[in-house]
């Protein structure tokens, strides 16, 4: 699996090209880039400091910093790497200027915001069992450490390779091995603690 | 550690897609003769497959137009300031060509005015040397005045 994904990362088509056109300030290019990942990176956002008011606020200065930056982007990096790198650098910096005991030991908080986290819709009337088990899931993963949250959402939710999640975590892909491993062994042990018998399809 | 211990610590992984190539064969070479690790590793694939189905929050509207607008002051901002680099990199290349320029022009010009100036020559060259240092020096302090005040108003704006 990690042999096939040190193969080059496949450029979406189109993308190449908007990320050139918006070296050149060209601002229908960040249109273009922004419907690209609105939703993606929001929610990463999102699941990193799990307030919307601060997952809005980080998402714009994500977008004001690679317009910044985006020249120096070197091409043949992955944008998207690249992308959530500058994402999550100004999260971890937001929160360990918020809570700087947070970061890598187990926070207590998570109920409130949790709701939230799973969508903006408000709750369908017809909800289904697997939803309700969606957000029991979401609950549970919200509750984890920052750095399971971070691994855990990028290789499930964003679906990037093991090398795409190091160089956005900026760690070895050792180490994003091990703490994958982690969030997934205390993610179950925590469901099945608090929902014994659950199937969590 | 024994071989059925070590394949099912490496499921969670397995589910994840996260082994290596070596670690899959040897993951697959077991399951083929442990159910045990086969049920293990069907509970982390409904897991796994439960990460990949959790609901996507969407961004407001009202955001991405501020991202947009905000974006745009940026650029702007940007061009104003490569724009103002361009005009200052000009005025200055003129000014020191109008000042290097002015001298030999004088001389040229007031060749009689020079006769007459000639007692006070050693003066009148070190009074224009001093001339084009202090407008030089208050040409600069103005300058980096204006620019520092500039950002405060846009950091305040």
């Amino acid at each position: 699996m990690i042999a096939e994904a040190a193969m080059s990362w496949e450029v979406p088509v189109g993308l190449e090209a908007e990320v050139a056109q918006l070296r050149r300030g060209d601002l229908n290019a960040l249109a273009a880039l922004l419907a690209r990942y609105q939703n993606r990176l929001y929610r990463y956002l999102l699941r990193l400091v799990r307030e919307p008011a601060t997952a809005e606020d980080l998402f714009q200065q994500t977008w004001l910093r690679v317009a910044e930056r985006i020249r120096h982007y070197d091409s043949r990096r992955s944008f998207e790497a690249w992308l959530f790198a500058v994402a999550h650098n100004l999260a971890i910096d937001n929160l360990r200027r918020i809570r700087p005991e947070s970061l890598d030991e187990e926070s207590s908080q998570g109920g409130a915001a949790v709701e939230r986290l799973v969508s903006a819709d408000p709750p369908a009337f017809d909800r289904t069992l697997s939803r309700e088990r969606s957000v029991r899931l979401a609950a549970v993963m919200a509750e984890l450490p920052v750095i399971y949250r971070d691994v855990l959402t990028l290789r499930f939710e964003e679906e990037m390779k093991l090398e795409e999640i190091a160089e956005v975590l900026g760690s070895p892909l050792s180490t994003v091995k091990t703490r994958l491993k982690r969030s997934l062994d205390q993610l179950r042990r925590t469901l099945e603690t608090r929902f014994p018998g659950e199937d969590w399809q | 550690m024994s071989e059925h211990d070590e394949i099912r610590d490496l499921l969670s992984l397995a589910a994840a897609g996260a082994l290596s190539a070596e670690e899959e064969g040897r993951v697959a070479r077991h399951l083929r003769e442990c159910t045990a690790c086969s049920a293990e590793l069907e509970g982390w694939q409904a897991l796994a497959a439960g990460l990949r189905r959790l609901p996507t929050p969407q961004p407001p509207a009202a955001l991405l137009e501020r991202v947009r607008a905000s974006v745009e002051w940026q650029f702007a901002a940007e061009a104003e300031q490569r724009w103002n680099r361009g005009v200052l990199a000009f005025t200055l290349l003129f000014a020191w060509t109008v000042t290097l320029a002015s001298w030999p022009i004088f001389r040229l010009v007031s060749g009689d005015m020079l006769g007459w100036l000639a007692p006070g020559f050693g003066k009148l060259w070190l009074g224009l040397v001093g001339y084009t240092v202090v407008a030089w020096l208050t040409g600069g302090v103005a300058a980096a005045t204006l620019a520092y005040s500039r950002r405060r108003e846009r950091r305040v704006a």
